[in-house]
């Protein structure tokens, strides 16, 4: 557990640039698209952009933000997507309501996080390869489950008209994913800044050793961030699947690089570099700016894919542009 | 709070490490994992009469050998980085380097270019890759997970261009020669190239000054430096060499499947797998080029003999990922935290 993903010398925050670097990426791609793409900047493609390619990974996002906050990256997220995804699908589809499926779900992305926490607290293996070897073996679960990835639906009289209202419905004006990532920012911001539990993650994550020596009982707390990272995971999978009304296997897989990419480059808005909420936000919702801004564009599809690639790299490097590992 | 750094977290990784742990437990365990290697390919050649035939042997080495080389570049990165995989050394962008590299010697290969300048393009573009990485995370000082990350999607979007994302056939004479069989005993070159490959990784890196001064650099950085070795130098070099692998990788991986893969994403989580798995094969219990070797064509011969005792492969996976947590489990139990 000695993965110390974030540490860097406090100084780095009088560096203005390297702290204001994101939001200004941010503010650029929206003007550069609100220019050049036709109807980006119109209510309904906003809307567009903040549910289909902001909320469902802001959850996975943040999701991340407290495994890294706490020193260690779940790679198993995806993972816990697919399983929380599969098991909503398959109690809708066996005749259940929406509530007893959705705590079907994330019951089985909650699965994926107590392996992860056996393996993690218990047998001390880093998070890294722990979580890898959950991915591993979540991939043979679904193969084994779905005859080697086919997906499952809810038969179309069985889907329930809440399937439809999760997914895309408005609620309090908002709609519904966008809500539900705006609830969870707020509790886990509080939990992270204000309880116990975010204080002794942020020890760990700064100085393993030191929150071993100083008491805190480090396997509780590992145990608690990757049963907790799980369960967020796997409320994006019934999101998903609400969505298309099925299960789509190894769906998940998509969210893992962007998740750990979002969430790093949203380091750079804290000033003592951990990850935090506001930061993984809005490197999010770069993300999903850029992707859908360079739909709209209507590049060829392939160097849009480029593009984006050169996007992120250009905002990792330009924030990571002073953090040099002293000599 | 003076040691909030990434140098910091190399100091504390330092301490309570295996290293220390010269247990006759630890000693026994290369050992045991080759018993059980042993005693995997025992069941399996009992129960298929097909398994230990040379022809299928060699086959599921040249078969491995994709994985393998990536996996190789891989080992010289965490050796030279250290073991901490966040901190550490960690290259996530070796799969797609892969793909990229074989985009482009196709793209090149099909447009009629000779082997003559498509083979150092495929190379190169690895070695571009590698070069960014190092830049990166060197003079930069992004985190290796992060960089490596950042030139994956790169990488990616390259291939995804230059190929249009389709599967180009190609059937030059490197394809003929790397997809063929040697003339003297009749195995599959792949094989042979892979073993030589094998070889001159495992000489430089366990037998030459080079490799002596990467392992210190990777074991301990700090006392490295105070003994005067230009520990960045060694860094970037070791990125270099894993692009370089990529590239190689590239080129195998056309020569055995005769075309550009779009699939190169695949190979991304089993060459961490073998890299890691390949620690249980040395007495240190780290990363040595003979043990990720051994990893590699462990994970081969898994699957191949699964698919001879009609299996599923649906398990492949799954029991890949339970062996490589239950290598890692017992390496890091002697850890505090």
């Amino acid at each position: 557990m000695t993965d110390i993903s974030f540490a860097r010398p406090p100084r780095q925050s009088r560096i203005p640039l390297t702290r204001a670097a994101l939001p200004l990426a941010v503010a650029l791609a929206f003007a550069f698209f609100a220019v050049f793409a036709d109807g980006f900047a119109q209510w309904n493609n906003l809307r567009a952009l903040l549910v289909n390619n902001f909320a469902l990974l802001a959850i996975v996002a943040l999701a991340m933000t407290l495994a890294v906050h706490s020193g260690g990256i779940d790679l198993s997220v995806a993972t816990a997507i697919d399983l929380a995804s599969l098991a909503f699908v398959a109690a809708l589809a066996a005749g259940y309501g929406v509530a007893p499926a959705i705590i079907a779900g994330l019951a089985a992305a909650g699965a994926a996080g107590i392996v992860n926490a056996f393996l993690i607290a218990v047998l001390g293996i880093t998070p890294f390869l722990a979580t890898l070897g959950t991915l591993f073996i979540g991939h043979s679960v679904q193969q084994l489950t779905t005859g080697g990835g086919n997906p499952l639906f809810v038969p179309f009289q069985q889907v329930p008209p809440a399937l439809p209202f999760l997914a895309r419905g408005d609620l309090l004006g908002l709609p519904v994913p966008v809500l539900a990532v705006l609830v969870l920012a707020a509790l886990i911001a509080v939990l992270l800044s204000k309880s116990r539990f975010g204080r002794q993650s942020l020890t760990l994550g700064l100085q393993p050793l030191l929150a071993l020596y100083s008491g805190i009982a480090t396997g509780r707390v590992l145990a608690l961030v990757y049963i907790l990272v799980a369960l967020i995971a796997g409320i994006t999978g019934i999101f998903l699947s609400a969505n298309v009304s099925a299960y789509m296997p190894f769906s998940g897989n998509v969210f893992l690089m962007n998740a750990i990419g979002a969430t790093f480059i949203g380091t750079t808005m804290s000033a003592s570099r951990a990850p935090n909420v506001t930061g993984t936000l809005v490197g999010v919702l770069f993300l999903a700016i850029i992707s859908n801004g360079l739909l709209l564009i209507g590049w060829d599809f392939y160097w849009q894919k480029l593009g984006a690639g050169i996007a992120i790299i250009l905002c990792l490097l330009i924030s990571s542009g002073k953090a040099r590992h002293p000599q | 709070m003076a040691d909030l750094t990434a140098e910091g977290a190399d100091h504390i990784a330092a301490k309570p490490t295996r290293h220390a742990g010269q247990s006759g437990f630890a000693a026994l365990l290369p050992l045991a994992a080759l018993l059980a290697f042993g005693l995997i390919l025992l069941v399996f050649a009992l129960s298929s009469a097909q398994f230990l035939r040379p022809g299928n042997l060699f086959q599921v080495i040249a078969q491995s050998s994709i994985l393998a080389v990536l996996a190789l570049g891989l080992t010289v990165v965490v050796i030279g980085g250290g073991e901490n995989t966040l901190s550490g050394g960690i290259d996530l962008s070796l799969a797609a380097n892969l793909g990229m590299g074989a985009a482009i010697y196709a793209v090149l290969a099909q447009a009629g270019q000779p082997d003559l300048l498509a083979i150092p393009a495929a190379i190169l573009a690895g070695l571009a890759l590698g070069a960014f990485n190092a830049f990166a995370i060197v003079v930069l000082g992004m985190l290796p997970l992060l960089a490596t990350l950042g030139s994956m999607t790169l990488a990616v979007g390259i291939e995804q261009v230059v190929s249009r994302n389709t599967t180009i056939l190609v059937a030059t004479p490197l394809r003929r020669f790397l997809g063929g069989h040697d003339p003297l005993f009749g195995l599959p070159i792949l094989a042979w190239a892979l073993l030589l490959t094998s070889l001159i990784f495992a000489l430089i890196v366990h037998y030459s000054r080079f490799g002596l001064n990467l392992q210190a650099v990777g074991g301990n950085p700090a006392a490295a430096r105070a003994a005067g070795l230009n520990t960045r130098a060694w860094t970037a070099g070791s990125y270099l060499v894993s692009g370089f692998c990529g590239g190689l990788g590239a080129l195998f991986s056309v020569g055995f499947l005769g075309a550009s893969s779009t699939g190169s994403a695949e190979y991304l989580l089993p060459v961490i797998a073998a890299t890691f798995l390949g620690t249980v094969f040395s007495r240190r219990l780290s990363p040595t080029i003979g043990g990720t070797l051994l990893a590699a064509l462990f994970l081969g011969v898994l699957a191949n003999g699964f698919q001879l005792l009609n299996i599923s492969s649906y398990w492949v996976a799954g029991i890949q990922g339970v062996l490589m947590l239950a290598v890692v489990a017992t390496t890091s139990l002697r850890r505090p935290l």
